[in-house]
């Protein structure tokens, strides 16, 4: 039997003490973050969080990383039961095709209102997820296709220069053909070819991207000509069934003369690859310039809670944290100032690394392969392996790119 | 005191009405745990595959009437589907060879054979290898410049160029049945060697008596006794088709073209891949109905009642 | 020993020895690169390693937290095979008795496993969610729980002791229950290490559900770990094999040591009734 006092003492004491608590006992404002395969840097990464949640009291940044094929699975299981990861990276059109699902935060207002942030990009990348004319993403870093030759072979075959031309190309990967040795190989995935097709004036859609506008009759005979060439051996087969390990590794094997690829290539390729050093690799753009981008991107969801503290953070390591990373990973991060400096040191330390970035940032205007599509990867899949049907021999051109130009409106129509 | 008889076979009727039900009722709770499972884990996502399969839905976006619009595109426009259908039947159709193969050796290391465990176990080792390293190691194997086979079929003469076996549109699908061949064998193994051991010793004995010959005791005591264990590998050989995915994803990714496409990698891509989840959910429930009916005929031939054997 | 029954035996360790032979040729080819970091794509292909070494299996305890994964994959599999055993047996059990509605429940279990996983990913991560399970044991236990394939190895083991046997239990007053755990069960222990060994490999190897599944890294199965593992090295080195090799080697010892109950059927005969 509790007296009326006790109760009244006790329940005084209990209001007062709930006054007292501190005006803000919050939840700790948590955002995650979810990588691309970057876990080798996870030191830097984890130095980031630190310096992040310094400045910012009760904040906390989970940090996720996945490989590549694990994260569509990943990031759509967590879509659909609405907790997707607050700032997410993306890599080639993935983010395009969030974005058009609606999984994405426009950040074109918050880029309006922090014209600082936005010119601190370069300009023709940071459009590359540009969907709809909204930006949906900020470069994390960035990298396009570039010719690697090796040196050796091309002097073997009597040739000086790397080409110059679609005509130029092939001739020479047919000069460098032997039983052993193919003259051309290229990386197929994610568009990266297009830019053979783009110098010679071939659109794949029209400007509007409603319409296919590649079934030509250049387009025909530059397939034929491809095809015919792999064929011959001068283009070796695994630029059209190999992924990554698999063209690379033949280029680093030492016979092959030409690898068109994106820069990351060069890592792999000098690890597994003897022969290389800056005398023997030569490094070039593609004739005319094009090339196809295969950049890694920063986006918000858009069902993220803490949307500002995530912006925040998505500035600090495009900007703060883009010099370590540049450094760190050897590669060019869309943030100009940083691009520039890094670029600068590099060239006292590692002059071969050097002329490899240094392509990176040239030509952005000739950036081709990379339509602001939302279902990018269905357009893709309608094209592709017809396309492949005819580069290895199954099919002629002309009845491949007829079924492709029909497959690839239909998902056009479909939106 | 003797009851009445009406009222004792009141009772007794009464008391066999309360054990029929106490049975069903022991039944049910013994079939309850793993139907809970089931029901959770592949009842539900199926019913949801269903439902998916008549809308047009991605996440984020609202679920918009479909009917059959996806069946429609399936059957009449996508000649991957059709390809996918063709090498997943291909694929299940590999499976009998493999569980006569595996039922060859386990009848050979079924026996008193001395070092018969050491051969079991080498037999089974290639089956806890995750599907992925797997694919891994057979990619590698197959390959044209590092890999073995092509260099042990040059170095004996056989062939004077390596033979690109997971780029070619003709040897692709082949290659990588053998390499779930390969995997799959000692569980087929393991399967068909716990059958050989509930085959009472008494029958071959009584057989051996009546002079029957070895290969008679094989086909009338041996292979019908094995009946269910043989319906059990022609289910999973079934199930090949679509838990060796990572094998295919690995291996070619449905490639050179659509040459290794089976339904389930399809199936994978178009959800993930694509995000045609909607799509990809009519994919499963054809693909479901495919192997339902291939089961239903493998039960049919194992007589019925998933090949079970009622003797007393 | 006759001549012809040594012929024959001769003629079966031959061939035995060749399918022994073909089996361990690409198990070879995993352990020769898993202790060498040479390029696998050379050519042409090395057949003895050069300069091997464990560098690759040492590495994988510092670049990650070996112990722990290693921990969490031990726990989700106990919790599987003991379910595995416990859930297989008691459905396996029920059918082997006549009762109303068998067949539906047949074709039910029947259809279950026609269901394949990657269909189902997101509803059962949904599910999961909703029961409270996510980055949990139980969690990523739950939908392995229970196997078809196991419960019909179960059903013909048990279909296979003879009724006698049962009946004289049942007279005995034995209940139901205690009938399959002190009768049927020890003349199934071919089935019970069947499940044991299959249950294990599949909870063990499983790689999709725990990445879905999994938020903290804390949580994560061995598989998820060792592919975290890869990404700090090339996926053409020894690396990925050690790793390979690393994965194997538990779901090898459960077989091994569940594989005495094969020799013991095997030596007993299977001698029933």
């Amino acid at each position: 039997m509790i007296s009326r006092r006790t109760l009244l003492k006790s329940g005084t004491g209990a209001v007062v003490s709930v006054l007292a608590m501190p005006a803000i006992a919050q939840a700790p404002k948590k955002i995650s973050f979810l990588t691309w395969n970057i876990i080798d840097q996870e030191p830097m990464i984890r130095g980031w969080i630190a310096r992040f949640v310094k400045d910012r009291p009760g904040v906390e940044v989970e940090w996720l990383d996945k490989k590549g094929p694990e994260i569509p699975v990943f990031y759509q299981t967590q879509l659909a039961a609405g907790t997707p990861p607050d700032v997410i990276n993306t890599q080639g059109a993935l983010g395009l095709e969030y974005a058009a699902q609606g999984a994405l935060l426009d950040l074109t207002p918050r880029l309006k209102a922090d014209a600082a942030a936005r010119d601190r990009f370069n300009a023709d990348y940071l459009s590359n997820w540009a969907y709809e004319g909204n930006n949906y993403m900020l470069p994390f870093y960035i990298t396009k296709t570039l010719l690697f030759y090796n040196k050796p072979l091309f002097q073997k075959a009597g040739l000086s220069a790397p080409p110059h031309s679609f005509d130029a190309i092939l001739d020479a990967a047919q000069k460098m053909t032997t039983a052993d040795a193919s003259g051309f190989l290229t990386l197929n995935f994610d568009w990266l070819y297009w830019p053979l097709y783009a110098m010679n004036g071939i659109d794949l859609l029209s400007k509007d991207l409603a319409k296919p506008t590649f079934n030509t009759p250049k387009a025909i005979e530059v397939t034929d000509r491809l095809a015919k060439a792999t064929e011959a051996g001068a283009i070796n087969k695994i630029s059209w069934t190999g992924r990554w390990v698999e063209p690379n590794g033949a280029f680093a094997a030492g016979n092959v003369g030409m690898l068109h690829a994106h820069s990351p290539a060069y890592f792999f390729v000098k690890g597994q690859g003897k022969w290389v050093t800056p005398e023997t690799l030569g490094v070039a753009h593609a004739p005319g310039g094009f090339a196809t981008p295969n950049s890694h991107g920063l986006g918000i969801s858009k069902a993220s809670n803490n949307p500002d503290l995530a912006w925040d953070f998505l500035k600090f390591v495009t900007n703060e944290g883009a010099q370590e990373l540049g450094v760190n990973r050897k590669l060019v991060t869309g943030n100009i100032a940083v691009d520039n400096k890094n670029l600068a040191d590099l060239e006292k330390t590692d002059p071969l690394v050097y002329s490899i970035l240094k392509t990176q940032l040239e030509h952005t205007d000739k950036m081709v392969g990379n339509w602001r599509l939302g279902n990018d990867s269905k357009v893709k899949e309608a094209f592709w392996p017809e396309l492949q049907n005819v580069l290895l021999g199954r099919k002629d051109a002309k009845t491949a790119l007829a079924d492709a130009e029909r497959k690839v409106a239909r998902e056009l129509k479909r939106g | 005191m003797m009851p009445a008889t009406g009222e004792a076979a009141g009772r007794q009727d009464g008391w066999w009405q309360r054990k029929r039900t106490r049975d069903l009722a022991l039944i049910a709770c013994f079939l309850l745990p793993s139907l809970t499972v089931f029901f959770l884990y592949r009842v539900l996502p199926l019913g949801w595959n269903v439902l998916l399969s008549v809308q047009y839905w991605s996440p984020l976006k609202p679920a918009r009437w479909a009917g059959l619009d996806h069946y429609e595109e399936m059957l009449l426009y996508d000649d991957v589907f059709w390809q996918s259908l063709t090498n997943t039947l291909i694929f299940i159709g590999a499976a009998p060879f493999a569980i006569a193969l595996a039922l060859g050796i386990a009848l050979l290391v079924n026996s008193d054979l001395k070092g018969a465990a050491v051969y079991r176990s080498i037999l089974f080792l290639s089956y806890p290898l995750m599907t992925v390293a797997v694919g891994i190691i057979w990619r590698w194997m197959y390959d044209e410049r590092g890999g073995i086979i092509n260099f042990a079929l040059r170095e004996s003469g056989l062939i004077t160029k390596p033979i690109p076996f997971l780029q070619s549109f003709d040897w692709a699908l082949p290659s990588v049945i053998v390499a779930e061949v390969w995997q799959v064998l000692g569980f087929y193994m393991i399967i068909i060697l716990t059958g050989l051991q509930s085959i009472p010793q008494h029958l071959y004995e009584a057989a051996s008596i009546d002079g029957a010959p070895r290969r008679a005791q094989f086909w009338r005591i041996t292979l019908p006794m094995l009946k269910p264990s043989l319906f059990l590998c022609a289910v999973v050989g079934i199930l090949n088709s679509f838990t060796s995915f990572d094998l295919v994803y690995i291996m070619t990714n449905g490639g050179p073209g659509h040459a290794t496409e089976l339904l389930i990698t399809y199936i994978y891509k178009s959800g993930f891949g694509q995000t045609k989840f909607d799509y990809a959910a009519a994919l499963t429930v054809v693909q479901f109905i495919l192997l339902l009916a291939l089961t239903y005929l493998a039960n049919r031939a194992a007589g019925g009642n998933a090949g079970s054997l009622e003797h007393r | 020993m006759t001549t012809m029954r040594r012929r024959g035996t001769y003629l079966r360790h031959a061939a035995l020895v060749g399918v022994s032979a073909i089996m361990l040729v690409p198990f070879y080819w995993v352990l020769k690169t898993a202790v060498t970091n040479e390029n696998i794509y050379a050519y042409p292909p090395r057949l003895l390693p050069e300069r091997p070494h464990l560098f690759n299996f040492v590495d994988v305890w510092y670049f990650i937290p070996f112990p722990r994964y290693l921990l969490n994959s031990v726990i989700v599999s106990a919790i599987v095979v003991a379910c595995n055993i416990a859930f297989n047996a008691m459905a396996g059990y029920a059918l082997t008795k006549n009762f109303p509605g068998k067949r539906a429940v047949l074709l039910l279990f029947l259809s279950c496993m026609l269901i394949p996983f990657q269909a189902t990913i997101i509803p059962a991560y949904l599910i999961t969610s909703k029961l409270g399970l996510l980055n949990s044991y139980v969690g990523l236990a739950f939908p392995l729980l229970s196997t078809i394939v196991c419960i019909f190895v179960f059903k013909a083991a048990f279909e296979a002791v003879p009724h006698s046997l049962v009946d004289a239990a049942r007279i005995d007053g034995l209940s139901e229950w205690r009938i399959i755990v002190r009768v049927l069960m020890p003349l199934s222990k071919a089935a019970i290490a069947t499940n044991v060994v299959l249950a294990f490999i599949w909870s063990w190897n499983a790689f999709l559900w725990p990445l879905i599944i999994t938020r903290e890294p804390t949580m994560q199965t061995l598989p998820l770990g060792l592919a975290r593992f890869l990404s700090y090295l090339e996926d053409t080195t020894g690396a990925l094999y050690a790793f390979a090799v690393m994965v194997l080697a538990p779901s090898i010892f459960v077989f091994l040591m569940a594989q005495r109950e094969f020799i013991r059927g095997l030596t007993s005969g299977a001698t029933k009734g």
